[in-house]
């Protein structure tokens, strides 16, 4: 692997890690859980860059006892009993196509797209000194009907579209 | 001064003094002890309670690995005074983030997380708490705080303790003193009264009872004895009285008897002398030997029954004369006297009368002149028989007494008979051996008496005698 590349892994493996750790901060309304058991699903829609990370933080934890699950989708359409979604699509265009597909089915979504959050996406990652921080969209996040923790807003930069 | 010699007033004072300061001392260290582990207790639960609170507010900071909120976050810890220093581990156990208060000094911090739970080091509270998100465990928090709170705490304490016994013994130095009066000043009344009547001998005072208690009952007692003592006085001082009247009158009888016997009998034995001189004179010469012998047996014994009779005539008359005290050189009476009776002393052997220096005394001229002829009369007459007569004639001091004596070194007597010596009529020698009616010494016990004198003897057989007598001590 060249220097980029293991750059490029390390990264991964933190927001993998941060994706995992979202799920700690972010509050869902009942309805977006069948059950007070039933799984808290992390997916991943597109091009998937965490290869197996994601699947090793999130392999036998639960949050306030939801059981972790990593589902990966291909179309927004597929997008099913999804909590917290990244999205990796190459094209922004489809971007703001696929945000008002998922309107309404509190879902926090995470991408690292630079116009993420201008198209109504909730969490974007950006990096800072050679950091992994993040941006919160709290109107979107309001939309969603999700809660997030105001410890979890210490640490974001809070914008809005 | 010992405690036991502190007035009542003191005792009191210092019993109840002492016995509020060591209740108050013993109250203040108990609740200081109780509260000292409270307190300490306390001190757990508030450092817990700020970990905890540190611990939940870290939680994202842990999670997103933001060391700069951690930092910030812990440094909220200033405004916790007592907290000297807080760090916190990653999950791995990593320290991630620290807190140091600005003490001037570097504190040793612990390189990774320990036992959970807090505990007491020598100088500080230490503690570590597991940074929970849900249930997921995110790292630990250690955290110190040093003792100023407890330090703090004791001195307050300490101060407040001291004004508190300050102020308490102060209320009870008041109290007590008021109170303390009420039961030391009728005992002082009593002791001062009690001295007072040893003093003067009053025993009309009375002391008046303040209440009804123990020293009202003493107080009441005290009252009793005393008019019990007054009344007794007064019936023996008039019994005195009584019996003095009783005595004077049957002494005055008795004098006036013997005087009048002693007078009585002169007047015949005058006669019997006389007739039988004139007797012996007419008729001498017609008498055989055998009735002048017995002719002179009654001259003889007539005669010393005069001088019998005079002699107790002298005696009665000595008792009811009245004694006039002046200043007298005993040195010049004793000179003058000791010359006429060496004088006219047969020599049949040297006398020796020495004199020693002898002080002034206040006693009657008259009688006084009697006793000390009295006294060498006998030293020369007890000592004829021996080859030289050796008197010495002194003073001594005895006990803040003058004695006077007179020492010879004559016939002496056992101390056996000593309580004849100074009887009317009583001899312990012969007749045929010394004369003498055994009146002399009576008389000169009489007049020493009445001096309010003392008048006492030491004596051997054939070793000597010495008279020794006092006058009455004087009052100037």
């Amino acid at each position: 692997m060249s220097k980029a590349q293991s750059e490029a892994a390390r990264e991964h493996q933190v927001k993998a890690v941060f994706l995992f750790n979202f799920a700690q901060f972010v509050q869902w309304p009942d309805i977006a859980f069948d059950h007070t058991t039933s799984q808290l699903v992390i997916g991943v829609l597109g091009t998937d860059p965490f290869g197996s990370f994601l699947d090793e933080t999130v392999k036998g934890e639960s949050v306030n006892g939801h059981p972790l699950r990593v589902l990966r989708f291909q179309k927004p359409e597929d997008v099913v009993g999804c909590h917290i979604l990244f999205i990796q699509i190459p094209k922004n265009e489809q971007l703001r196509e696929v945000l008002e597909k998922l309107k309404g089915r509190h879902i926090l979504t995470v991408s690292e797209s630079t116009t993420f959050i201008k198209q109504g996406g909730i969490v974007r990652f950006v990096k800072e000194n050679n950091k992994i921080r993040f941006q919160i969209n709290l109107a979107a996040a309001k939309e969603a009907d999700l809660v997030i923790s105001s410890k979890l807003l210490r640490l974001a930069e809070v914008v809005s579209n | 001064m010992r405690f036991s010699d502190f007035p009542i007033r003191k005792k009191l004072m210092v019993a109840i003094l002492m016995t509020s300061a060591m209740v108050l001392l013993l109250t203040c260290m108990a609740f200081f002890a109780y509260d000292f582990f409270t307190f300490r207790q306390a001190m757990i639960t508030h450092l817990s309670t700020i970990g905890k609170i540190t611990a939940a507010n870290s939680t994202a900071a842990l999670a997103f690995d933001s060391r700069g909120d951690a930092e910030e976050i812990l440094s909220s810890l200033t405004a916790e005074q007592h907290i000297i220093a807080a760090c916190l581990f990653d999950r791995e156990g990593k320290r991630f983030a620290g807190y140091q208060r600005d003490t001037g000094h570097l504190l040793q911090l612990p390189e990774q997380p320990g036992k959970m739970g807090f505990s007491f080091q020598a100088d500080y509270l230490e503690g570590y708490h597991p940074v929970l998100q849900g249930n997921s465990n995110l790292g630990t928090l250690y955290i110190r705080s040093d003792m100023g709170a407890i330090y703090e705490r004791i001195g307050l304490y300490t101060l407040i303790v001291v004004a508190v016994i300050a102020i308490a013994c102060l209320m009870a130095y008041l109290i007590s003193n008021r109170m303390q009066r009420r039961i030391s000043r009728p005992i002082q009344a009593l002791a001062e009264t009690a001295r007072a009547i040893s003093e003067r001998n009053d025993y009309s005072v009375r002391v008046s009872k303040v209440a009804h208690d123990e020293i009202g009952d003493l107080t009441d007692a005290f009252n009793h004895m005393l008019a019990q003592i007054r009344s007794f006085n007064l019936q023996l001082e008039m019994k005195v009285q009584e019996r003095t009247i009783e005595m004077e009158a049957a002494n005055k009888e008795l004098e006036a008897f013997s005087y009048s016997v002693s007078h009585d009998l002169r007047a015949p034995l005058r006669s019997i002398h006389g007739y039988m001189n004139i007797f012996a004179e007419d008729y001498a010469s017609q008498l055989d030997d055998e009735a002048r012998r017995l002719m002179n047996i009654i001259l003889l014994n007539s005669r010393r029954m005069g001088q019998l009779i005079d002699d107790l005539l002298e005696f009665s008359r000595l008792g009811r004369k009245e004694i006039t005290k002046a200043r007298i050189s005993m040195k010049d009476m004793v000179t003058s006297i000791a010359g006429d009776l060496k004088r006219t002393e047969n020599n049949n052997r040297p006398v020796n009368i020495t004199i020693l220096d002898l002080p002034e005394a206040h006693a009657d001229f008259n009688t006084m002149q009697h006793v000390w002829t009295n006294l060498i009369t006998n030293a020369l007459k007890y000592s004829r028989n021996k080859g030289e007569t050796r008197i010495e004639i002194g003073s001594l001091e005895k006990e803040g007494d003058q004695v006077f004596y007179v020492k010879d070194n004559g016939a002496g007597f056992d101390m056996r008979y000593y309580d004849k010596l100074f009887g009317v009529f009583q001899r312990l020698h012969s007749i045929n051996e010394f004369e003498g009616t055994g009146v002399g010494l009576a008389i000169v016990h009489r007049i020493i008496t009445k001096h309010h004198g003392r008048i006492w003897a030491e004596a051997k057989p054939n070793e000597g005698a010495t008279f020794y007598f006092t006058l009455s001590r004087q009052t100037s």
